[in-house]
């Protein structure tokens, strides 16, 4: 097991973690006008799942479930607006005011976007899972 | 609400919810998934009993580019399968909760699965487009391919399971393509519009068709999977076997007639299963002494004289076959009941063991003599009209027809009434074999029975009524079937001395092999599609211990090659002039020092963590050139993958060694050359697709459209989100799925090692 004896670098990747989060979201949110999106915050946030995974810091949240999620937003984004009449895919746009953030726009989009997030994340912490080292006792929360 | 949306949404959310409820509360779902067929059969009354003009449909537009769409509606055949479907699945929902006991398990589920076949069923009776037809016949294979593997505890229930799966899902396949090549031909995916379609085209399809068909219908050779289907409760078979599953076949046939039916081998063919499977059939009833499995049997025969008379398609055979579908699902319906009733009461259904339960079961016996006497064709029941109109069909052709579809009836109803008759000495008549003990009576199982036998004599009383159900879905096949009606009396016509002495030979038939075993039939065909299953398994097993030997560098080699031979062709459409060495500067820079740096090292480095490394920054290193051609969404992605794929290379490194261990130099120089020309290999085909751009991009439309429909300015991320977001779905379970192979992959490697420790 790659488990750091150093507590220097635990509390490192623990003190990164929020700021790399931030990124992340801010990345979500920014690929609505510019680079970024769900794919890129997916990423980091597996990233951050990643370094915390290498000093020790096991996630408990299990790959399979998160893609399932995931699969589940993405699939329910698309059939919604049958429900409404209009055509598989289609996308609607809502845009308000918001006290203090102004003019607030969001899109369907955005919760497909979410949904490939956590697709992707899944998708890095199996992958991480199943290449770190004798893991002979199974992380808390993983499933088989 | 459209009636017909919420009758199908009725049915799914009462699936859905069912499937919810905890395995302990199956009796309360089993109790309530009767009220949803109730609800489809009301709906369906109101659409025979009302007579306003247009048929309920219901058009549900999914993907209009590519015209998925379901379409349903409810014409007069429709609204007869409908009764049939929902007014008899009420009726079992009912038997199934005397068939099964208070201790059963898994009745929750069972009733949860026979709801969604039900639905499924509503769905093929209902679709109008060839799509939506398609879909739901395949949900029905699935549906049925549970309810058969219900015990699945049972080896032999799970075999027949399999069976019916791959014959009937084999058969689908036929289907979808008969479908693409009519849907192709016709022009038009509405049933309702297609008009004839002949040639080389529609015969093919018309075999594929008739191929389909005759898999759900259980028509020879296809028919080895029924048989083995009465693993199922009886409550399965009942419904399945008798009024919905198999007569999905016939109902095809009926459907698409009207397009296939002048095609040169609709009528041969359909003809053909229809002979041999009303003859097998009905020789198979004759020689088991499961009565169960008689009932199979005569059912194969029973679909077989219906697909004669509708392939055959002249008014009054299509008539008389759309009677026979509705006097068959009533009576064959009950007797399957009565048959499980004998099974749970009296512990066996095999009739040489079965003894005296003529004066114990009275009721069970009554209603099995009543429906018998139907299938048999003995007035005044619906099952003698119907067979008369189905001699007098044969009586009305000419020539060869004549004398094939007249060998069909009448050699068939000799068998019928032949097997029926040793069905019912077998079950109720005299025995020198003790009585059989027989348990209390379950109301549950006797009523629903009863009724269906009731309603084998009152179709006989109200003829009236039942032409009227009958005619228009005939005419809706074939319009020459106005002038036709059952008749309730026919005098004493050639059809009805025919009648009488088809049940006179028949009856002297049954009685002759009644106290003879013919010994029962091995199953040939059944073994056949087994053997031939295990066959398709093991040459896969083979197949894969040659393919995958599981030495890593084998697999990249033949990966490189494929490589190398899929870019070869790209040679020749490479044009020198289209290339040029750079637009700026600093991407020479970039792909020369930083690019060919990084090869140096992950090709010189003797540690795996150095290569590692090297090859990220190649990554890294690409990302910069991204970032120089404008492309930041490119760069940025390229940039977190690489950094992802170092992580996980660091971690997957903890499985190796440090170092790479030395290896000859022969087999350096060969890597080194397999590495060469797999990247001479890409850059050639980059170069060739470099050289002819095949159009300009529509930037400026997609960027308008980015910003007006897709609600970003973000070109890359709209596209990926809104404007090709089916692609994106389907990449991100593609991921999912790849996703999911690593983790049973890993997990099961570690339990490999943990089983080793």
């Amino acid at each position: 097991m790659i488990r750091s004896t150093s507590p220097v670098a635990e509390l490192g990747v623990r003190a990164a973690t929020p700021p790399a989060l931030m990124v992340g979201m801010f990345l979500f949110f920014a690929g609505h006008n510019r680079p970024g999106g769900g794919f890129a915050a997916g990423l980091i946030i597996g990233a951050v799942v990643a370094l915390r995974w290498m000093v020790g810091l096991r996630t408990t949240v299990v790959p399979s479930q998160l893609m399932a999620a995931g699969i589940v937003i993405v699939a329910g984004v698309a059939l919604a607006p049958v429900l409404f009449g209009s055509v598989v895919l289609d996308q609607a746009v809502w845009s308000t005011s918001l006290p203090v953030l102004g003019k607030v726009k969001a899109g369907s989009a955005a919760i497909f976007d979410i949904g490939v997030s956590a697709i992707v994340v899944g998708l890095v912490i199996a992958v991480i899972d199943g290449l770190s080292p004798a893991t002979t006792s199974a992380p808390e929360g993983q499933s088989s | 609400m459209n009636s017909l949306a919420f009758v199908l949404v009725l049915h799914l959310c009462w699936v859905g919810l069912s499937a919810c409820v905890p395995s302990s509360q199956g009796r309360m779902v089993l109790r309530l998934a009767a009220i949803p067929p109730l609800v489809s059969t009301v709906v369906a009354l109101g659409v025979l009993l009302g007579s306003s003009g247009d048929a309920p449909s219901l058009d549900v537009s999914w993907v209009p580019g590519l015209d998925l769409e379901f379409v349903f509606q409810i014409d007069s055949l429709a609204a007869l399968m409908t009764l049939l479907v929902s007014g008899i699945g009420v009726l079992v929902f009912v038997y199934a909760n005397g068939y099964f006991g208070p201790t059963a398990a898994g009745t929750g589920r069972f009733a949860t699965t026979l709801l969604a076949f039900s639905t499924a069923m509503l769905g093929l009776v209902w679709a109008d487009s060839v799509w939506t037809l398609f879909v739901f016949w395949e949900a029905t294979s699935i549906t049925s391919f549970l309810l058969v593997g219900h015990k699945s505890v049972d080896a032999a229930a799970r075999l027949a399971a399999r069976r019916a799966l791959l014959i009937t899902a084999g058969g689908g396949l036929a289907l979808l393509a008969g479908l693409l090549i009519l849907a192709d031909r016709a022009g038009t995916t509405r049933l309702d519009d297609m008009g004839p379609v002949g040639g080389t085209a529609g015969g093919v399809a018309a075999a594929l068709v008739l191929v389909a068909a005759a898999t759900k219908s259980a028509q020879f050779p296809f028919h080895v999977w029924l048989p083995g289907a009465m693993a199922a409760p009886t409550p399965v078979s009942a419904y399945l076997h008798s009024a919905t599953m198999v007569k999905a076949g016939v109902l095809l046939v009926a459907l698409l007639g009207p397009a296939l039916g002048e095609t040169d081998v609709w009528k041969p063919v359909g003809i053909g299963f229809g002979l041999l499977s009303a003859f097998w059939g009905a020789i198979g009833a004759l020689r088991h002494t499961d009565a169960k499995l008689i009932l199979a049997w005569g059912t194969v025969s029973q679909l077989g004289l219906m697909i004669v008379l509708l392939s055959a398609g002249s008014g009054k055979a299509v008539f008389a076959a759309v009677s026979l579908i509705l006097a068959h699902a009533v009576f064959k319906a009950a007797l399957f009941m009565v048959v499980g009733e004998i099974d749970v009461r009296a512990g066996t259904r095999d009739i040489s063991a079965l003894s005296g339960l003529g004066s114990r079961m009275p009721l069970a016996a009554m209603v099995a003599v009543v429906s018998g006497a139907s299938m048999a064709g003995v007035p005044p029941l619906l099952g003698f009209t119907a067979k008369e109109a189905a001699i007098e069909a044969a009586l009305k052709m000419d020539g060869l027809e004549a004398l094939v579809v007249g060998f069909a009836v009448i050699g068939g109803s000799v068998l019928t009434v032949a097997y029926t008759v040793r069905l019912l000495l077998g079950l109720f008549g005299p025995s020198d074999q003790p009585a059989t003990d027989i348990a209390d009576r379950r109301p549950a199982m006797a009523f629903p029975s009863a009724l269906l036998a009731v309603g084998s004599v009152l179709g006989y009383v109200f003829l009236g009524t039942v032409n009227s159900l009958v005619r228009p879905a005939a005419v809706q096949v074939q319009p020459e079937a106005e002038v036709y009606y059952l008749l309730r009396w026919p005098g004493i016509t050639t059809a009805f001395l025919i009648s009488v002495a088809i049940v006179v030979a028949g009856s002297t038939v049954g009685w002759l092999v009644f106290r003879r075993p013919l010994g029962v039939p091995s199953p040939v065909g059944a073994g056949v599609v087994d053997r031939g299953t295990d066959g398709v398994l093991s040459v896969a097993r083979f197949v894969t211990g040659r393919v995958q030997h599981g030495s890593l560098p084998v697999y990249m080699a033949v990966m490189a090659m494929t490589v190398i031979v899929a870019a070869l062709p790209f040679a020749f459409d490479v044009e020198p002039s289209a290339i040029y060495l750079w637009d700026s500067p600093m991407q020479g820079v970039l792909a020369v020092v930083v690019v060919g740096a990084a090869v140096l090292t992950s090709g010189m480095a003797s540690s795996r963590l150095g290569a590692a490394l090297g090859l990220g920054s190649v990554g890294v290193a690409v990302s910069g050139l991204f970032v120089v051609h404008g492309a930041p969404d490119l760069a940025l992605t390229q940039l977190l993958v690489e950094t992802v794929i170092v992580v996980g290379f660091v971690l997957g490194l903890g499985h190796l060694t440090r170092r790479f261990p030395s290896a000859k130099a022969g087999w350096r120089l060969l890597r080194l050359v397999v590495s060469v020309c797999v990247g001479g290999a890409v850059a050639l085909a980059l170069a060739s697709s470099a050289s002819n751009p095949s159009g300009v991009p529509p930037l400026e439309d997609l960027t308008v459209a980015a910003v007006d429909e897709g609600g970003g300015n973000n070109l890359v991320n709209v596209i990926l989100t809104d404007v090709r977001a089916l692609d994106t779905l389907g990449e991100v379970v593609v991921l999912a799925v790849a996703a999911l192979g690593i983790l049973a992959l890993t997990e099961s490697g570690r339990s490999r090692k943990e089983e080793v420790a």
